[in-house]
């Protein structure tokens, strides 16, 4: 039992590096095109977007709340974006769109943390809502974007042949690192998410800064919709439909605790690659998409599951 | 109590009623249609399906908790319902469609217990990747397809009957929507159980501590909501006669709608099952309104989220 419980401890701070390295040698024994140079960074490429994404979920998360809008924000910008690149140059179209992002988690912050509403049922709602917008603009129909520069921002390689959007991502991750391990931002962060009274009574502005979680988690997802549109060169409605889902649970894979206060930008990073990289092998070994499905819920059912279980002992253990 | 405040409160309580009466109203001022037998008996019947999903999502609700899963029950037990005709007859497949949604919402109850998740937070998380995962199950179970009642070889007078059967002019949905409030109404507030189920609402911690098996409550009220999911799932394909594995999609959401429109407090533990009619009527007005009046449904779905944004904030300001 003593040795069961230890066995299950280290599991529990480590489960997606475990995880990572237990796909990995699995995939050995399987004839498949997974060691190649091309996969590996194809991979690589096709997770950037969601990554980032998670970087900005993950500040909120760390501060105590969770985001489920941004699927739609990040589908709905690329088509802001899109739709706007005919009217004005392209750097004011993406930026406009960020800007939209930027105002929807202000919009977020304000019910969710100004007002203390449940930030689940908000957010799902105000991800309806974005839905609806981006259905109305495009008819339900994708758009195909005209610009060729417009492509390029995701397509090309500018550095030593590395993918544009893997270069972007570690930058994000640099910086998101940095805010939130050396900034007085960043710290004040998990003091708020660890317990929340505490915080402000010990004169934090815990309002001001979880607000701005939100909001630079709406401008990310924003930024996100713009490099994924890029990507594809197509803006649509459909794209961000499970996406928030896989993020937000991707974030608690790695060790980034919906209790709040605990885990970082590493974790999730960590967290997001183990769930990509499941997708992958499962993709190479010729799964079907519904078992997959299945597969994923299932797996984000019992990391759910563990993380609630863990917040259960800790408080008990107190 | 001067009148000022007087009329403050009256709004206050009777908001629903209020938007209501205005809504028709207006709607009728601007397009005559929409008092005609023939689209009050349409609105009857457009209460259907979703009528049911909020009940048992307004007694998980009231229980504490909350069901975000009831998309995929409805999508899973509206293609295993279909698909079991043949097989059971269609008594049979309508209690083994009810027994599975009984079953997913022992499911739910059991995740959702076994690992200590009290609040109501941590419930939402779960039943979110539970319904994720009946989803998906849906879906592996049809290999995609679309499953057609005209398909079916036995006979299913039965599914028609509850569909779209009429009893004068009022829908058979109808009338067992209003006779399983009418249960509910007095199992919630003249059952000893009924009353425990609240009280773990309002306060498990404290409910657990006098004595009552709060688990035991919560897994009832998570088998009700499955079981009534499944009920209106039943409703929903024998009325189009189709079931897609994504027949469930954005329940949950329009449920909570209803309910959280309907004045049940989010905070657990108060509300009433005919409070959520009134919220039902609301969400179904609505959309009838906006229909006749020529509004794309993406607009409409718009309007649905900022309905929702405001009634859960007018909650969280009234319990504050």
């Amino acid at each position: 039992m003593q040795v069961f419980k230890r066995i299950l401890k280290e599991i529990e701070k480590q489960k997606a590096l475990a995880a990572i390295l237990l796909m990995l040698f699995m995939m050995l024994f399987f004839d498949t095109r997974f060691y190649t140079a091309y996969n590996l960074l194809d991979m690589l490429n096709s997770a950037a977007i969601l990554e980032m994404l998670a970087f900005g979920v993950t500040l909120v998360i760390i501060c105590g709340g969770v985001d489920f809008s941004i699927g739609a924000m990040m589908s709905l910008s690329g088509i802001i974006t899109i739709k706007l690149m005919d009217y004005m140059p392209l750097w004011a179209a993406i930026l406009a769109a960020i800007a939209c992002g930027a105002l929807v988690g202000f919009v977020n912050g304000f019910f969710v943390v100004q007002q203390k509403t449940e930030p689940f049922i908000i957010t799902l709602g105000m991800g309806m809502l974005l839905k609806g917008i981006a259905q109305q603009i495009t008819d339900a129909h994708p758009v195909p974007a005209k610009n060729l520069a417009f492509m390029k921002i995701a397509n090309s390689r500018l550095i030593a042949g590395i993918p544009n959007l893997i270069v972007i991502m570690i930058v994000m991750l640099i910086i998101f690192y940095c805010i939130l391990r050396f900034t007085s931002f960043g710290r004040n962060c998990y003091a708020i998410g660890g317990d929340y009274n505490v915080a402000s009574q010990s004169g934090i502005k815990a309002v001001k800064i979880k607000w701005a979680t939100f909001v630079i988690c709406g401008a990310m997802a924003a930024f996100c919709g713009v490099l994924l549109s890029s990507k594809l060169n197509t803006g649509s409605s459909i794209y961000g439909d499970a996406t928030a889902l896989s993020v937000n649970c991707g974030c608690v894979v790695g060790g980034t605790s919906f209790a709040g206060g605990i885990g970082g930008i590493p974790q999730s990073f960590i967290g997001l690659l183990a769930i990509q990289l499941l997708e992958n092998c499962m993709n190479m070994l010729g799964i079907s998409a519904y078992i997959q499905q299945v597969c994923e819920g299932i797996i984000i059912l019992l990391i759910l599951w563990v993380d609630n279980y863990a917040q259960k002992r800790k408080s008990e253990a107190v | 109590m001067n009148t000022k405040e007087r009329v403050k409160t009256f709004l206050q309580e009777n908001l629903v009623l209020m938007t209501i009466v205005i809504l028709v109203v207006a709607t009728a001022l601007i397009e005559p249609k929409f008092l005609t037998v023939a689209n009050l008996g349409n609105l009857m019947n457009q209460f259907g399906p979703l009528s049911f999903v909020a009940l048992g999502m307004t007694i998980t609700i009231i229980g504490g908790y909350i069901d975000l899963s009831v998309a995929g029950i409805v999508s899973l037990s509206a293609v295993f319902t279909i698909s079991m005709v043949d097989v059971l007859g269609q008594t049979g497949a309508l209690l083994a469609g009810l027994a599975a949604g009984a079953l997913m919402g022992l499911l739910n109850a059991l995740v959702v217990v076994s690992c200590g998740a009290l609040t109501q937070a941590k419930a939402l998380f779960m039943t979110y990747a539970l319904s994720a995962v009946y989803s998906a199950a849906a879906l592996l179970y049809t290999d995609g397809a679309t499953q057609h009642m005209s398909h079916l070889t036995s006979p299913t007078t039965l599914f028609k009957g509850i569909g779209s059967g009429k009893a004068g002019f009022i829908p058979v949905s109808f009338l067992l929507f209003f006779v399983i409030m009418f249960v509910l109404h007095l199992f919630l507030t003249r059952t000893q159980t009924g009353r425990e189920v609240q009280l773990t609402g309002a306060n498990i911690t404290a409910t657990d501590m006098v004595g009552v098996p709060v688990k035991k409550r919560v897994a009832l009220v998570y088998v009700l909501s499955g079981v009534l999911s499944a009920f209106g799932a039943i409703v929903l394909f024998s009325r189009i006669t189709t079931a897609s594995p994504l027949l469930g999609a954005n329940y949950e959401t329009n449920a909570i709608l209803a309910v959280v429109v309907g004045g049940t407090s989010l905070a657990g533990g108060r509300g009433s099952v005919i409070r959520t009619m009134l919220g039902v009527m609301l969400v179904t007005l609505l959309s009838n309104c906006l229909n006749l009046l020529g509004i794309s449904t993406y607009i409409q779905s718009v309007c649905k989220g900022i309905i929702l944004i405001i009634a859960i904030w007018i909650d969280r300001r009234r319990t504050k």
